[in-house]
């Protein structure tokens, strides 16, 4: 076990330090001087003043080798220093951490949601197996699956904002604000939670204790509650922290709609901007917080198995 | 497809043909299998046929008829230039599908190469390989998508690669699960005896006969795929103007979303039929796998 967690840490570790040098290189990649490349982003192609690019270059530290270059953006980056953002001239760091706050309560909202919907909903399609509950189950999560939510998003702000003025259309004021996004994100976790629970509680059903429960008198929905549902759950727990890492950053297209203040509109907008600073924190933050999450998530299922096997075997 | 043949004037009798074939290829399967694979055929050979049966030229603007709406003119009315929604649907659906796919097909095929190489060698390529998919797995599509068009800027090739850097793993980690248990097969050992190459062992022996799952695999995930490219050029970062997909029509059609809802639902409808019904045929080839493998 102790080499286990070792070696999962070495090859954090290196994993991190392989998406730090690619996000650094972000402004190299198109073959030329950053510093040209973010002015000539910033003012027009033709009047370069020498004096702004070494003036620009001193402030980003682009004025020595670049593996030195490397090492102290790794060093500043590591706590959690990125320089101001070209656009709003304030520094990175503060930018992520409001953004931060506002994609966590989003993405957990969402799960959180598609949690609730989807134990029930699975549990239902597992007690009658290829009947038209389960049928029925099974076309809901995939309409889930294969929604835009670029396109639902727009028809919900039509219908519950525009028509009938229940819920505000955009911005992230009051919990009003929350419904739709969430709602929105929530739709995919959903299915797949639906999905894995039905897996779940089909191998569990299909257990003996559940047979000696049945034999024993209980009825259908106590043997489901109390023996099949808590045992189904672990699975279905790791995957909340999977998509919680993964909505973390990857609710840009729900973001922007609504116009939420998160990661992902504050990475969009500094990619469509050319604000390297904010690009490379913010992308440098989603990544490192997703690979950590799902290093933790592995690890503490590691931890528990064994655990849950043995405890298993004895009744 | 066999589509190409000599007559190119009956576009009704072609979709009828190809219904009926589709319907006779899906009779006894599981239902989903035989929905999806009539709505996904029905797409397909409308959009081979666009150039023909395309009611209008859908960059022909007609500033008279602006966001007609339906009529018996335009089908599904005119945008905010006055050009056939139906038409663009067609020619934007090529653009859609056709990315899609292309980057599916890249994706399959690379994924499944590097995770058949991947369980061959073993050691130290196996570990890097494995790593890599843990963290491409891990990061969401549009941040990868967001890296890269940060550091090389928009456009086809960017698009494609793109698509295709985030799909390969589910691939390479099917493929590299299937290879191992291929791997300890007797007709690999005696492949192995008679001095056959590793290359040689792995296109001929493992990977034909990994070829159903990965076919599942594609269709669950060509929805996906579908879905991320009109997700880019709705954000501005895929498909750019004047060549416009699903996407594309979305984003210029949201500020007349109140006027004429139809230009909102139209697209986006267009692109949650495609992709379920492709979802829905990977799901029944999954579930006949399944039974097959549980029969035998």
């Amino acid at each position: 076990m102790v080499r286990f967690v070792m070696r999962r840490l070495v090859v954090l570790l290196v994993t991190l330090l392989a998406v730090s040098a690619a996000t650094f290189a972000i402004p190299y990649a198109s073959g030329g001087d950053p510093v040209r490349t973010i002015l000539r982003s910033r003012v027009s192609d033709q009047a370069l003043d020498p004096a702004a690019i070494a003036s620009l270059r001193a402030e980003l530290g682009l004025d020595g080798p670049i593996v030195e270059q490397y090492l102290s953006w790794l060093g500043r980056a590591a706590h959690g220093d990125f320089g101001l953002s070209f656009t709003s001239r304030t520094p990175v760091d503060q930018l992520l951490g409001s953004a931060l706050g506002v994609s966590s309560t989003l993405a957990v909202t969402a799960i959180g949601l598609a949690f609730v919907a989807a134990l029930p909903l699975g549990t239902l399609a597992s007690t009658r197996p290829g009947k038209r509950v389960d049928n029925g189950v099974t076309l809901l999560t995939q309409s889930f699956v294969a929604v835009p939510e670029y396109w639902l998003a727009p028809l919900l702000v039509l219908v519950f904002s525009r028509y009938l003025g229940w819920l505000p259309s955009a911005g992230w004021r009051d919990p009003a604000s929350l419904v739709m996004p969430a709602l929105v994100l929530a739709l995919r976790p959903m299915a797949y939670f639906t999905q894995v629970t039905r897996a779940a509680m089909t191998d569990v059903l299909a257990a003996p204790y559940i047979v000696a429960a049945r034999s024993r008198g209980l009825s259908q929905s106590q043997t489901l509650l109390r023996h099949g549902l808590r045992n189904a759950l672990l699975p279905v727990m790791t995957l909340f922290s999977l998509w919680f890492a993964g909505l973390l950053g990857g609710s840009v297209v729900v973001e922007v709609i609504f116009s939420i203040p998160g990661m992902g509109r504050l990475v969009y907008n500094a990619v469509v901007n050319h604000d390297v600073p904010l690009i490379q924190g913010g992308i440098l933050s989603i990544v490192a917080l997703a690979v950590i999450v799902t290093t933790a998530t592995d690890l503490l299922y590691a931890l528990i198995n064994p655990a849950v096997r043995v405890r298993h075997g004895a009744v | 497809m066999a589509l190409s043949s000599s007559v190119p004037h009956t576009p009704g009798r072609r979709v009828a043909q190809g219904a009926a074939a589709a319907l006779r290829a899906a009779r006894g399967r599981h239902w989903t299998l035989r929905a999806g694979a009539v709505a996904l055929t029905a797409v397909l050979v409308i959009l081979l046929l666009t150039p023909w049966i395309a009611p209008w030229d859908p960059a022909q603007q007609d500033l008279a008829q602006r966001l007609t709406g339906p009529g018996a003119q335009h089908w599904l009315g005119t945008d905010q230039l006055g050009r056939d929604v139906l038409s663009r649907l067609m020619y934007g659906g090529r653009f859609s599908v056709s990315i899609a796919a292309i980057t599916l097909v890249l994706s399959a095929v690379a994924g499944t190469v590097i995770g058949a190489f991947s369980a061959r060698r073993g050691g130290i390529v196996d570990e890097i390989v494995m790593r890599t998919t843990d963290l491409l797995i891990s990061i969401p599509d549009v941040v990868v998508a967001l890296f890269l068009i940060a550091a090389f800027d928009t456009g086809y090739g960017m698009l494609v690669a793109a698509l295709t850097i985030v799909g390969w793993t589910p691939f390479a980690r099917l493929m590299r699960g299937l290879a191992l248990e291929i791997n300890s097969r007797e007709y690999i050992e005696a492949a192995e005896a008679l001095g056959c190459s590793k290359s040689f062992i792995i296109f001929r022996h493992v990977i034909p006969n990994a070829l159903r799952p990965v076919l599942s695999l594609s269709f669950l995930r060509f929805g996906h795929k579908l879905i991320t490219v009109g997700g880019l050029s709705y954000l501005g970062l895929g498909v750019q103007p004047p060549d416009s997909d699903w996407g594309a029509m979305l984003l210029d059609a949201q500020p007349y979303m109140e006027r004429v809802p139809l230009l909102v639902i139209a697209p986006g409808a267009t692109i949650f039929l495609t992709a379920l019904s492709v979802t829905l045929i990977g799901h029944g080839l999954e579930l006949r796998r399944k039974k097959s493998a549980d029969a035998g």
